[in-house]
């Protein structure tokens, strides 16, 4: 574009007011630079901000901030964290990238194209929460409570999500974290030791670590790592079960590379050779088990050789282990994991595991499981209301689907009710926090849902894949910007320790929200005042919030500011195992409930001719959705390349580094390439994968199409039948070269 | 003419240039601003560029809303992704309220200038327009000189093709033309936005 003038003869010219009047007239009267009175020059502002919470992932690791102008430089570990002390991992370092994210949602934004196909528009906060509020009071009114349905996740979603489900009335809640992640496993343990595990396991000091699965070093949570390393530096022989050369068992003592599917398989030997030779800790059995005849009966048939075919391990291998932990019980650790929706059958495995540490008497004690004991603290949110289960999807027909279920109601209910319009209609939905594109298989099943909806709001500090399916997209301050939850602890305290210490640690605010990001308390009630329930709010504000949640401790949030943002105080000792402890080894109740009462075996699909298993684990750069656009994070790891073992890889002509995609057994393609790692460390009969790569939301500029999105090659759903959590191990994949379909060797 | 009332101008044509980049809407950009937009354009002797942009706001059915998708697009979060947020730290720090958002407000500080509380970033467009503006005010005319050569133009003469190439509407090529006009000093950088 040529303007006929040079800026310089256009200042120059005589009639120049006649132009620049009538603009002067239309400008703004304010302006965001103003002359300063007072501030000296040149004045930097340095400050150092405590009472940081980590939630790059969910283990809340206890920060310090440097501030510079009112900008966060860098985040360490606080000095007086007694959890993770003054370290943080990639992650938690390169939480400041999210914060700058130039992708981070800004404004509240209305899609004013087609769902799924945003066109998006700024509009004010007062016009996203007029809309959100009428749309949802409509669905309400049109179809009551139960036609919204939430997915929720993280901190910042158990307030909003404690509204939709208490004070509004619906039961059609999915966490990803019980649903698609640790659900089974705390179900599995509430049933058999009436406790979810956590990850309550004094590493530290076991004599030996038994891991299934659990790849910790790729998997990060730094206390818990570091009671892992203090472990292994003390001398405890490490035992992992794994189809993979994972970094876990890189530092194995015994490295068991399983069949994937068959983990209860080899638990059931184990505790059979355990019982059969009379090497499990009677006492233990005597006082603290119920049901020990029937379950050794149920599983007298795993012998060593039986499992050791099921297994595809050697028998000798199997007697090895389970010598090993017999010889060191009770200061062993069976790892209960985290992630554990991997089957479809994995409520059986948590019981296996939960069984086995009882017969090793591995409970309340030293190296074993030993819960700390946390400060108390209050609860407050919105007050708890009866909603009866006529419209619980799980007790439909007054049959309980699935008894174990991990509190809310099973995805695929929800999916399914969504989608069919039976037996109800839903018609709205929540997206807090969570990006169920990437958490739940079956992706085209999830589009079926948001198609299905009258209306959609989604908030979020990131774009991600589901923020494409919102109506209404309301920006959420980040755990930097925002009080929030409070972390409280133990230090990992045995029963002889003489001075055990407990911690509490709200999260404060590093800096500002920034643009017009609001909290999610902010964000709920001016919701729920829209919704007719302005009477029901329980706090105005976070900082109200967390204050009345520290009531119980004593505490306050200026208090513990005062002392550096994490108030310690003297703890009490762990001590040994409470009398009315028990283990149901073999649990009538759920006999009753029509499930194997002893942990069984369901065996898994086998891998079809010419495939391999798909898995995936966790990288260490990585957690959720909202790290995959961190420049730092991408920069360390930017694509998830393919595990494939080293004799397959030859046979099929491909090399390291080579660009493949992926077709499953469903015909579903992988929408992006990865590059091939060979390695001898990988069964032949399976791939593996890094999760939470080639997100497709062109609204990321950095991680965008970048990598493989493993879960869109899961596209066959399993249910665990106790408690409707998702099994995601169980599709099967071929790989692509160049347009052509690679059959995998048998 | 005077100097003094040079400035005085050049201070107004800087703070419209801030007020275009601000989020459309019709409490501000009404008939008075249009009929000021279009009379610069004129003055300028972009009359068939400004005509192409009257058309296009006569026959949509709603502008103001057209311009606020396209801003939304262009500068705030946009699908495939945002085209230019109008930042200096994306271009020169690849990240949002990096060095160079700090080394700005540093050089606000120092000619005895300060954020307000509610402002945007240091860096934003519309606030180092504000910055030129108040300078020229005050007849700092090395100031701006200064300002523009180490920390607007080396961000600008990205951002401007960027929009000037990426956008659907006719209004943001001319707005950051008009930018770039007021903001280069002939053959001083030699950087023409739209060259051909
Ligand atoms: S383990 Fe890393 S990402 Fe997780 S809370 Fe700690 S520092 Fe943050």
């Amino acid at each position: 574009m040529a303007f006929n003038v040079t800026r310089r003869k256009f200042l120059q010219t005589a009639s120049l007011a006649a132009v620049s009047i009538p603009l002067s007239k239309v400008v703004c009267a304010e302006t965001g630079v103003t002359k300063a009175s007072l501030e000296p020059k040149g004045t930097m502002n340095d400050t150092t901000v405590v009472g940081g919470l980590c939630e790059m992932c969910f283990w809340r690791c206890q920060m310090v901030g440097k501030v510079r102008d009112g900008q966060l430089i860098k985040l360490e570990g606080n000095p007086k964290s007694i959890d993770n002390g003054t370290s943080i991992c990639a992650r938690g370092n390169a939480g400041i990238k999210l914060l700058y994210d130039v992708d981070r949602l800004k404004y509240p934004l209305k899609n004013v194209g087609k769902r799924g196909e945003p066109v998006w528009k700024r509009i004010s906060w007062q016009e996203a929460l007029d809309e959100c509020g009428s749309k949802l009071k409509a669905v309400v009114d049109q179809h009551g409570p139960q036609g919204i349905c939430v997915f929720p996740h993280g901190a910042s979603a158990k307030y909003p999500m404690h509204y939709f489900e208490r004070t509004v009335g619906t039961h059609n809640v999915s966490e990803a974290s019980f649903f698609q992640c640790r659900g089974v496993r705390d179900t599995a343990y509430m049933a058999s030791i009436n406790e979810a595990p956590e990850e309550y396991v004094d590493m530290a000091n076991a004599k030996v670590i038994f891991l299934v699965g659990c790849h910790f070093g790729e998997n990060i949570h730094v206390s818990h790592t570091k009671n892992y390393i203090k472990g292994l530096q003390n001398g405890a022989k490490l035992i992992v079960a794994d189809p993979r050369y994972s970094a876990s068992a890189a530092k194995s003592d015994i490295w068991v590379q399983i069949k994937p599917g068959t983990d209860t398989a080899y638990l059931l030997a184990i505790m059979n050779y355990l019982v059969q030779n009379k090497k499990y800790n009677q006492e233990f059995v005597t006082n603290h088990t119920a049901g020990f005849d029937k379950f050794s009966q149920s599983i007298a048939e795993w012998t060593l050789d039986k499992a050791a075919k099921e297994c595809e391990i050697p028998a000798a291998q199997i007697k090895e282990v389970a010598d090993l932990l017999a010889a060191n019980a009770p200061n062993v650790t069976i790892h209960p994991g985290r992630f554990s929706s991997w089957y479809g059958n994995d409520f059986q495995r948590g019981r296996a595991l939960a069984c086995l540490t009882a017969l090793l008497g591995a409970y309340y004690v030293k190296g074993g499981w030993l819960p700390p004991k946390k400060p108390k603290l209050s609860k407050t949110s919105w007050a708890a209301e009866e909603h009866g289960n006529e419209h619980n999807l799980n007790y439909h027909n007054n049959k309980m689907h699935h008894p174990y279920a991990p509190p809310g109601t099973p995805t695929e209910l929800i999916r399914d009710c969504a989608i069919s319009g039976k037996p109800y209609p839903i018609k709205g939905c929540v997206v807090w926090g969570q990006n169920p594109m990437q958490t739940i298989p079956n992706q085209e099943k999830m589009k079926q849902v948001f198609k299905a909806m009258d209306f959609v709001m989604c908030v979020d500090v990131m774009p991600t894949d589901v923020t494409m399916w919102a109506d209404i997209l309301l920006p959420e301050s980040s755990y930097l910007e925002r009080y929030d939850e409070i972390k409280v602890g133990a230090t990992y305290v045995k029963a002889d320790d003489k001075e055990p210490t407990q911690y509490i640690a709200p999260r404060y605010p590093m800096v500002e929200p920034q643009f017009e990001r609001k909290d999610q308390v902010y964000i709920t009630n001016e919701i729920a005042k829209r919704m007719g329930h302005e009477k029901d709010i329980p706090v105005q504000s976070l900082e109200e919030l967390v204050n009345k949640t520290l009531e119980a401790s004593k505490t306050t949030l200026a208090s513990i500011k005062a002392e550096g943002g994490i108030h310690l105080q003297p703890g009490k000792p762990a001590g040994a195992v409470p009398e009315d402890f028990m283990v149901q080894l073999f649990s009538d109740e759920i006999a009753d409930a029509g499930f194997p009462g002893a942990p069984t075996y369901i065996p898994v699909e086998n891998v079809p001719a010419g495939h391999a298993r798909l898995l995936f684990g966790r990288a260490p750069v990585h957690s959720f959705s909202r790290t995959q656009n961190n420049i730092w994070l991408h920069h360390a790891m930017p694509v998830n390349p393919v595990w494939l073992n080293d004799t397959v890889a030859a046979k099929l002509g491909l090399k390291e580094g080579d660009s493949v995609g992926f077709i499953n057994s469903e015909g579903v393609k992988s929408r992006t390439t990865t590059i091939v790692k060979v390695t001898p460390g990988i069964r032949k009969d399976c791939v593996y994968m890094y999760h939470g790569y080639g997100m497709v939301n062109p609204m990321l500029s950095i991680c965008g199409g970048k990598g493989v999105d493993e879960q869109s090659l899961i596209t066959k759903i399993a249910i665990d039948p106790e408690s409707g959590v998702h099994g995601m191990r169980n599709n099967f994949v071929k790989l692509t070269k160049d347009g052509k379909t690679l059959d995998m060797p048998a | 003419m005077s100097e003094t009332s040079t400035s005085q101008d050049l201070s107004f044509f800087y703070r419209f240039l801030a007020r275009c980049m601000q989020y459309p809407d019709p409490q501000w950009m009404n008939e008075d601003f249009f009929q000021a937009f279009f009379n610069l354009v004129d003055t300028l002797g972009a009359t068939s560029e400004g005509q192409e942009i009257q058309n296009i706001l006569t026959q949509s059915p709603d502008p103001i809303e057209a311009l606020q998708i396209e801003y939304t697009r262009l500068f705030i979060n946009g699908a495939p992704h945002v085209v230019a947020p109008p930042y200096a730290s994306v271009y020169m720090d690849k990240s949002l309220q990096g060095a160079f958002a700090l080394k700005t407000l540093s050089f606000y500080r120092a000619k005895g200038f300060v954020m307000e509380k509610d402002a945007d970033l240091p860096d934003h467009l519309i606030h180092e327009l504000e910055f030129l503006s108040l300078l020229v005010q005050e007849n700092d005319l090395a100031g701006e000189e200064e300002f523009l050569t180490t920390l607007f133009r080396p961000w600008y003469k990205q951002f401007c093709p960027r929009v000037g190439k990426e956008t659907r509407h006719p209004y943001y090529r001319m707005v950051v033309n008009l930018i770039d006009f007021f903001t280069t000093e002939e053959k001083k950088d030699g950087f023409q936005c739209n060259e051909a």
